[in-house]
């Protein structure tokens, strides 16, 4: 196997991201995806989640239509997202120039023991997200396309869709689930955020 | 007799509360306050697919320091119920519910009326404070202070409306 087919994990992947980011809001979906962000890189822009399995692309939508200067960068489960497909027609409706919605799509839900979703058979989660109506979609395999959407959706107006295939696993370390509180420092962090 | 102006009332309150974006999967009844809002420049309304992502982008639009309401059926209440539990509740992020009450007095649809007759239930069991106001005057005297209420709290709140107040669906 070359270094370039080797399957991503959601935690090379999420450092990949974090080490490219500077003013964006990065929303997490409950689970491993808060997780890993938590651990890697931990910093009052993350809004993490905790609850309403399948709303993270939904509260990173309203953050995006509520802060238009500010890019907005989604990291959903294939779990989460199969809950809530219809977000993919809201987001394609809206088309927020400044809204990216990254998939980590591990084909099972991890969280409840590796059970494995409709992704791990015949569907396809970029499939849908064109099908909805979202023109820039992308699935991701390798770190070098990794690389390339990061640039485009950092980089580019959206709304984006990039489904990166990811390795199954559970995200190392425990979660502070100071779930109010985190709420808060991220609503202070983006307040104080100057507008452009 | 429902007064015809009751639909700018409910319109009214939420904007004067400084409320301009809005979520909707609609219905009869909330179509008559959408109108004034799509009419309004200054308000944005997303429809969405199902009412539990309304629930989810507004609390994404207060997060983002804005206010937000979602106007649908009290059928939708039932679409929306663990995320106002393990996100709103849980997480004290306060949005307007705007629930037009089907399946109470009048009703001509068996269908509605399990629901209906649940809506008060569910909205206890939340912890979410409501008004159901059965005229324009006592929509007048209790809507602003519901509303700050539920930002005071940073708690959601619910303005459930009664077909005495809107004049129902007619079957």
């Amino acid at each position: 196997m070359t270094p370039e087919s080797k399957t991503l994990t959601r935690a090379a992947a999420t450092r990949l991201l974090a080490e490219r980011l500077t003013r964006e809001v990065v929303v997490s979906n409950l689970g491993q995806a808060s997780l890993d962000l938590h651990t890697i890189a931990d910093r009052p822009l993350n809004c993490y989640t905790y609850g309403a399995m399948g709303q993270c692309s939904s509260i990173a939508l309203g953050i995006a239509l509520a802060r238009p200067d500010v890019r907005v960068v989604c990291l959903d489960g294939d779990g989460s997202l199969l809950m809530n497909l219809g977000s993919l027609c809201t987001i394609a409706t809206e088309a927020p120039r400044n809204y990216a919605l990254v998939v980590w799509d591990n084909e099972v839900h991890q969280t409840t023991g590796g059970q494995p979703t409709a992704t791990a058979a015949r569907s396809s989660l970029a499939a849908m997200a064109r099908g909805a109506g979202i023109d820039k979609t992308a699935e991701v395999r390798t770190e070098e396309e990794l690389r390339r959407a990061y640039d485009r959706i950092l980089g580019e107006d959206g709304p984006w869709v990039v489904c990166v295939k990811v390795e199954k696993g559970r995200a190392e370390g425990r979660f502070d689930r100071d779930v109010v509180g985190h709420a808060r420092r991220f609503m202070h962090a983006l307040a104080a955020l100057p507008a452009r | 007799m429902a007064e015809p102006s009751w639909s700018k009332h409910v319109a009214d309150v939420l904007r004067r509360n400084g409320i301009r974006m809005f979520a909707t999967v609609p219905d009869y009844i909330v179509s008559h306050v959408l109108e004034h809002l799509w009419a309004d420049a200054e308000c944005r309304v997303v429809t969405v697919t199902r009412e539990e992502e309304g629930v989810g982008l507004l609390s994404g639009v207060w997060l983002a320091g804005r206010r937000g309401a979602l106007l649908m059926q009290n059928s939708g209440l039932g679409n929306c119920i663990n995320a106002l539990g393990s996100l709103n509740v849980a997480s004290q992020i306060p949005i307007v519910l705007v629930i037009s009450h089907r399946g109470d007095l009048g009703e001509f649809n068996p269908a509605q009326v399990p629901m209906g007759q649940a809506t008060g239930h569910i909205l206890d069991a939340l912890g979410i404070r409501y008004i159901r106001p059965g005229s324009i005057a006592e929509l007048e005297t209790q809507g602003d202070g519901l509303i700050k209420l539920g930002y005071t709290r940073s708690l959601p709140v619910a303005i459930v409306l009664p077909s005495e107040l809107t004049g129902g669906k007619q079957g």
